[in-house]
């Protein structure tokens, strides 16, 4: 069966246009609970109350608000927060392109399909185009009332799109403050640890790592419905090793054996 | 230097170097209250029970999950119960080339930094730093944090260890079921296409793209706070694919290597005449020339505004 798309919308690189829908690529498996009242078990509602009267309020008396001074809110309205969100409305132009494997990962927030609307073929070209280049194209998306950057670039058979942090919002090593000085590793730690890299060295398959606390608290709900005590287990600490050549000497012996 | 979010060691073979945690990505969104219309007072979400519709504390919350139609309630302490032991170290299992990671599995980017000032902290911190630079390597790892283990991969940048948080297989949608059409792209349109994409090409430059929206909405804000009004521009239309895909490529490429912008391809080609300003209200003509940089437009009008976007 066909995913459900999000949104429709139309790229364009110049004169071309290419009409698209938009999937999401990605959804959390994390188990999600309901919350109830412990006592009865009764499902908690929430209420959104005003502290001033101490009443509920209903949705359409509540309005967004930005603090601009301690207790001074600016009042927007839909159409204001809309302003914000430029008039770009379902385009997204493609102004620019840059080689994809340029982009750091720390850029990319939210990735996306986009799949073909009405009409196959500028899909067809838009992604053969993007694959051979190796390059990703650079434009803004507008989405539920507000504007991201992007980048589209071909992912096996489709078209992704990348929502991009900003360069603001990405903390950079330099900002760390890390310590300096001190005695670099010598060349021996250096060739040791190598070593143990290679031999950890794996293929990346990704279906290979399964979420193992999903599956844990999946099995804990089983047991609770069956009625089991569930035992109430402590946790315990790691050693930290002092000796940095014994530990990576140690660890390199240990996976030889 | 940011908060610590976490702390304990990233542990290598038995090397265990002590690390803190601290976050790679700020947020710069602006955040808006709930506010009561009538007196401007913040809402406060508050949880009442539906049975016996009386206010509950925190503490008395359970968490419920629907299996096969029957509910499970469980607490917080049985929940506990199943964090994974070693809940203060990032056990590195596998190194992995960075370039075989596609970044659709990156979620969210921390840096891991050395915890406390000693020595072999420190040494052993850059002699991972020194290595995973060298190879080319990402370090793959699980470790927990609130309660919920990640898989994680720690990678350098800039000179530091970054970790950032994976998404696990089956959370990523497979990309077969979304439709392509399956078209057979021309090739002679592919090179058109590959060449316009060439035209265009430039470094990637992160300053360069700034938070429109963001800056956007602090305008509208400061002319809110003013007592001025703001009204939402009028969206782009969509416009239909060319009849002519051939056609539109060509005369792309045409524009592109003429060294033409991309927008000024576009906006002469789609009405023909190039005067698309004529539609546009006074307020998205200001917007435009403030984008364009056009210096004394607060005064001028609207027809002013056109006739210096044009020569812009």
């Amino acid at each position: 069966m066909a995913p459900r798309s999000i949104w429709n919308g139309t790229i364009t690189f110049g004169m071309v246009n290419v009409p698209i829908k938009l999937y999401s690529a990605t959804e959390s498996k994390s188990v999600s609970f309901h919350e109830v009242h412990a006592k009865d078990g009764a499902r908690i509602r929430h209420r959104k109350i005003c502290p001033k009267h101490d009443k509920e309020v209903k949705a359409d008396d509540i309005v967004k608000g930005y603090e601009v001074a301690e207790d001074e809110y600016v009042v927007l309205t839909k159409d204001e927060v809309k302003a914000a969100a430029g008039d770009r409305g379902k385009v997204i132009h493609l102004e620019e392109f840059v080689d994809a494997s340029e982009i750091d990962p720390v850029f990319f927030e939210k990735t996306y399909y986009l799949g073909m609307r009405d009409e196959g073929e500028p899909y067809a070209v838009l992604h053969a185009a993007l694959k051979r280049s190796e390059r990703a194209g650079i434009g803004r998306f507008s989405f539920h009332d507000r504007e991201y950057l992007v980048a589209v670039r071909a992912l096996d058979d489709v078209i992704a799109m990348h929502t991009m942090r900003f360069h603001d919002e990405v903390v950079s090593g330099g900002d760390l403050d890390l310590p300096k000085g001190g005695r670099k590793p010598s060349a021996d730690e250096v060739k040791m640890a190598s070593k143990l890299v290679d031999m950890l060295e794996r293929d990346f398959d990704p279906s290979e790592y399964e979420d193992t606390y999903r599956a844990s608290v999946l099995d804990l709900i089983k047991r609770k419905a069956k009625g089991e005590e569930i035992d109430l287990a402590a946790q315990e600490e790691p050693e930290h090793g002092d000796d940095l050549a014994a530990a990576l000497e140690a660890s390199l012996s240990g996976s030889k054996g | 230097m940011a908060r610590a979010l976490w702390s304990g060691s990233l542990s290598f073979g038995l090397v265990n170097v002590p690390v803190q945690l601290v976050t790679a990505a700020r947020d710069l969104d602006l955040h808006f209250h709930q506010l009561h219309e009538r007196d401007n007072v913040r809402i406060e979400q508050r949880r009442f029970c539906s049975e016996e519709d009386v206010e509950v504390a925190w503490e008395e919350v359970a968490h419920s999950y629907d299996l096969d139609g029957k509910q499970v309630v469980l607490t917080d302490d049985e929940l506990g119960s199943v964090e994974p032991r070693k809940t203060r170290t990032i056990e590195i299992e596998a190194f992995v080339e960075l370039a075989d990671v596609d970044p659709i599995y990156f979620d969210h980017p921390y840096f891991l930094v050395p915890a406390g000032e000693a020595e072999g902290t420190i040494r052993a911190y850059r002699l991972l730093v020194e290595v995973m630079t060298r190879t080319e390597r990402v370090a793959l790892g699980r470790f927990v944090m609130r309660a919920k283990e990640y898989l994680a991969a720690v990678r350098v940048r800039d000179g530091a260890l970054e970790l950032t948080t994976m998404r696990f297989a089956d959370e990523v949608r497979p990309t077969k079921p979304i439709p392509t059409g399956k078209a057979k792209a021309k090739s002679k349109a592919v090179e058109n296409a590959v060449s316009i994409i060439e035209e265009l090409t430039t470094e990637w430059k992160p300053e360069g793209c700034t938070d429109c929206y963001r800056e956007r909405l602090e305008r509208v804000i400061r002319k809110k706070r003013k007592g001025g009004t703001v009204k939402p521009p009028e969206p782009e239309r969509q416009p239909k694919p060319a009849p002519d895909l051939m056609a539109a490529l060509e005369r792309t490429l045409d524009g592109v290597r003429k060294g033409a912008g991309i927008e000024k391809v576009r906006a002469e080609t789609a009405n023909g005449d190039g005067d698309e300003l004529e539609g546009l209200s006074k307020g998205e003509l200001a917007e435009r020339a403030k984008d364009a940089g056009i210096e004394g437009r607060s005064k001028m009008s609207k027809k002013e505004l056109a006739e210096a976007l044009e020569d812009a």
